[in-house]
């Protein structure tokens, strides 16, 4: 993301030049125009709203289970909040493979996935006599709402928090919490479809008439750059910093010890918007847009995504353990990372400079 | 050899002469320069709601270290003493970490208390204190933090109440201006009456490093041209103490030019908005106060994190202009010309020598700012003088990066305080030094119009 600079007012100029070139046909016999806008359109409505719908599901599912749980607080209903925390992270993390639009511009990233916990002011509020109500939980920092104070309150600061060990103020709290948590996803939710925000056609009218999206050129970039950031912000921030560190405590997710599965699933993500596949749901993807015109750069992003995603199956215990006792494994994984964004941030920025041009 | 000598005495006299019209703006002719280069060398060509965050171009592998750790700093969520990680917040402050207000790196939304706010309320009282800065208000400081840590009680809430005035422009067309008032509520102990306030939006970070590199005499040249041109136009720089220095320097930070350093800057924010305390400012906000958490854990921020910050903020680039060769933008920029606009939004400014950076160095950038104070009239006044800027001073603001405010942060504020909503709406608010072109703006015709505010977006 931030190496870029100068280099691309050459791509500018020679995409300038080659934007002359006739639109050619792929070997399915689609039309490049008509890959290239249903790029968009596929974008929209097969990645972006299905993502975001799923994790407004998922949301709730896991505050049924959570609420469950505080009505029978059993290990096996412990055992399916967890998984439905799990569940619903999955998805959280695939869909910030498109970390723009009202997800950021409204803070609604921060407003469930701040970390860390804070866990002075987390005690002070449940000794407190706050009534922890979810008006009341609106109120609190962000440090103290969203999925990580739910993975302290879940799984304890060790993992190893047993059903019992839950008192009635922190089931109250992590109630109101999951709710919160809940209408978040669903504002989300709400704000890329046509009856509620309407984010999405502001992409679908780029190039004719858009006001935010001028350009066909400006989504594309746009979505091209979220992949590369998120490349940026795992293999760059999150992994590199407790690796440089050697600082366990510096490992976002660490209580449910779900950090490499987050990680993972950060490029899952970016993988998702590539293909044009998420979680099934397949449309017209990034990739056939660039083999249309360059087999060669699509057959390099599908390896370097794979080698990417596929690096971590060599780091066989927790991130934050591995730091310590797999530290060859991890710097294997950030190094394929940061190999796959320096194509994006190179060679797919230059395509989509080149290649679409209106 | 004789005709050697001469060839390199003639050679030696040249050199300066060279440099010196090397140093000069606008030696040559404008169509020799690329209007896209905002930033010079440190232009980044990116349209995308990350366009304020990158690195300037040619950092070596350590800078580049420097510059990523301190945006993973600047990305960091403090948290309440005593903590593993970040620990330090508060126990008063604004938000709680440096993007939360500084969204994109750039501005974000004209509220106050809230986790998303972007806005916070400076405070004094008549009078100044020894350094010739404001005088704090007894218990409460220089600024308000609307926030506590569970606990403890916010310094006060702000209400911003907002009143409509139309301007109506000799065509007819209206624009609805939105002036706020600024209510205090809820104290935790009385305020003095005599208080007054500034409201004070987060700025964007990049493009810092240019301006720290503008020469003093240039700046201070500005100003001696604007009296010389006689148009109305009385910039003046302000002189702020700086406590690393020990003595005053020139102000170029802050909406009243009223911080010297990027140094300065960013320990003053860790300290005040987010009560982190360093080696700059190792008491917290609230020593002193009631509220005092009386922790021996000062300064909370190590040295290398606040100088990797400062770094990050120092090595950000200048988004490049849009839609240069556009005729409609390129109108507009002559009608920002004829209206006076560009005598105090300069347009191009040369940056002196930095020998560690080169893409810092000698650049021809566009920032369009004189960094002086100006008298901008009663509407925009906030009656809280700051070291020499006065109640209605305020310092020319840069204009690079104005266009892509909606990419970054959603929906677009301007003016110090965020009360504009659009360009005109901040164009409109212009007065006292700025009235005359305020007037002409409102005197052209409705394409015109439209066309200065184009060619406002392609900044």
């Amino acid at each position: 993301m931030k190496k870029i600079a100068l280099a691309l007012i050459g791509m500018v100029a020679t995409g300038a030049i080659s934007c002359s070139k006739s639109d050619t046909v792929d070997k399915g016999g689609t039309d490049f125009n008509t890959l290239k806008n249903t790029f968009i359109t596929d974008f929209v409505n097969k990645t972006a709203i299905t993502g975001y719908n799923d994790l407004a599901q998922r949301s709730a599912t896991f505050n049924d289970k959570v609420t469950i749980f505080k009505g029978a607080p059993t290990e096996e209903n412990l055992a399916a909040a967890k998984q439905a925390w799990r569940d619903m992270r999955s998805t959280w993390e695939q869909c910030e493979g498109f970390l723009f639009g009202p997800v950021e511009d409204d803070n609604l990233d921060p407003g469930m996935d701040t970390w860390p916990v804070d866990r002075v002011q987390l005690d002070s509020v449940i000794s407190s006599s706050n009534p922890l109500e979810i008006t009341d939980i609106q109120g609190l920092a962000l440090s103290l709402r969203g999925y990580h104070p739910i993975e302290y309150i879940l799984w304890g600061a060790d993992g190893k928090r047993k059903a019992a060990d839950i008192n009635a103020r922190e089931m109250k709290y992590i109630t109101s919490l999951t709710l919160d948590l809940k209408n978040v996803c669903q504002q989300l939710s709400s704000s890329w479809i046509p009856s509620g925000g309407d984010y999405g056609s502001k992409l679908l009218t780029a190039g004719n008439g858009g006001i935010l999206y001028h350009k066909k050129q400006d989504v594309y970039t746009a979505v091209v750059s979220a992949m590369a950031s998120i490349c940026e912000e795992v293999g760059n921030n999150k992994m590199k910093e407790p690796f440089d560190q050697r600082d366990g405590m510096k490992v976002e997710s660490p209580f449910s010890g779900n950090s490499l599965t987050d990680f993972k699933n950060n490029l899952i993500g970016a993988y998702n918007v590539y293909t044009g596949n998420f979680l099934g749901n397949k449309g017209v993807g990034l990739d056939q847009v660039v083999a249309a015109k360059n087999t060669s750069l699509d057959k390099d992003l599908q390896e370097k995504f794979q080698a990417a995603i596929n690096s971590f199956n060599a780091i066989t215990v927790p991130y934050e353990v591995a730091i310590g006792s797999q530290r060859t494994q991890c710097a294997q994984v950030m190094t394929a990372i940061n190999e796959l964004q320096g194509v994006l941030n190179t060679q797919l920025k230059k395509f989509v400079v080149d290649n679409i041009t209106d | 050899m004789q005709i050697k000598k001469i060839y390199v005495v003639a050679l030696l006299l040249a050199s300066p002469m060279l440099l010196m019209m090397c140093r000069r703006a606008d030696t040559f002719d404008e169509s020799g320069y690329d209007p896209q280069l905002s930033g010079g060398e440190s232009t980044v060509f990116d349209i995308t709601s990350k366009a304020f965050g990158h690195s300037i171009p040619g950092l070596n592998a350590n800078d580049q270290h420097a510059h990523d750790l301190g945006d993973e700093q600047s990305d960091q969520t403090f948290v309440t003493a005593p903590a593993p990680v970040n620990s330090g917040l508060g126990p008063i402050y604004n938000n709680v970490s440096c993007k939360s207000c500084h969204h994109n790196d750039g501005k974000g939304n004209p509220t106050t208390g809230l986790n998303t706010s972007s806005m916070l309320v400076r405070v004094s009282i008549p009078g100044s204190d020894e350094n010739g800065g404001p005088l704090p208000v007894p218990g409460f400081g220089l600024q308000l933090q609307d926030l506590a840590i569970y606990g403890k009680q916010p310094e006060a809430k702000v209400n911003i109440v907002y009143t409509d005035q139309n301007v109506i422009y000799p065509d007819g067309t209206i624009t609805v201006l939105h002036k706020p008032a600024y209510i205090l509520l809820n104290p935790y102990q009385p305020l003095p009456g005599n208080v007054m306030l500034s409201a004070r939006m987060a700025p964007p970070f990049f493009g810092l490093g240019l301006l720290d590199m503008i020469p003093e005499s240039a700046i201070i040249g500005f100003a001696a041209q604007q009296a010389s041109d006689n148009k109305g136009i009385s910039g003046r720089p302000n002189y702020v103490y700086d406590p690393v220095a020990g003595k005053k320097l020139l102000g170029r930070y802050g909406m009243k030019a009223n911080t010297a350093t990027l140094l300065t800057q960013v320990a003053a924010a860790y300290q005040q908005d987010m009560g982190i305390t360093s080696r700059v400012f190792p008491k917290e906000s609230s020593y002193g106060q009631p509220q005092y958490d009386g922790r021996n854990d000062d300064p909370e921020l190590q040295d290398t994190i606040l100088d990797a910050t400062v770094f990050y903020i120092k090595t950000l680039a200048v988004p490049a202009r849009r839609n240069t060769t556009d005729p409609q933008v390129k109108q507009g920029e002559v009608l920002f010309a004829q209206t006076g606009c560009a005598s105090c939004h300069i347009p191009t400014v040369q940056t002196g020598t930095d020998v560690r950076f080169k893409a810092l160095s000698n650049q021809r950038i566009h920032p369009y700012t004189d960094l002086l104070l100006h008298d901008m009239g009663a509407g925009l006044a906030d009656g809280r003088p700051d070291f020499l800027a006065g109640g209605s001073e305020w310092k020319t603001p840069v204009l690079w990066g104005i266009g892509l405010f909606e990419r970054t942060n959603g929906i677009p504020y301007y003016l110090h305080d965020g009360r504009a909503r659009s360009l005109p709406e901040a164009i409109l608010w212009h007065d006292g030094e700025a009235a005359a072109s305020r007037r002409q703006f409102i005197q052209l015709s409705a394409s015109e119009r439209d066309n200065l505010v184009l060619f406002l977006k392609s900044l």
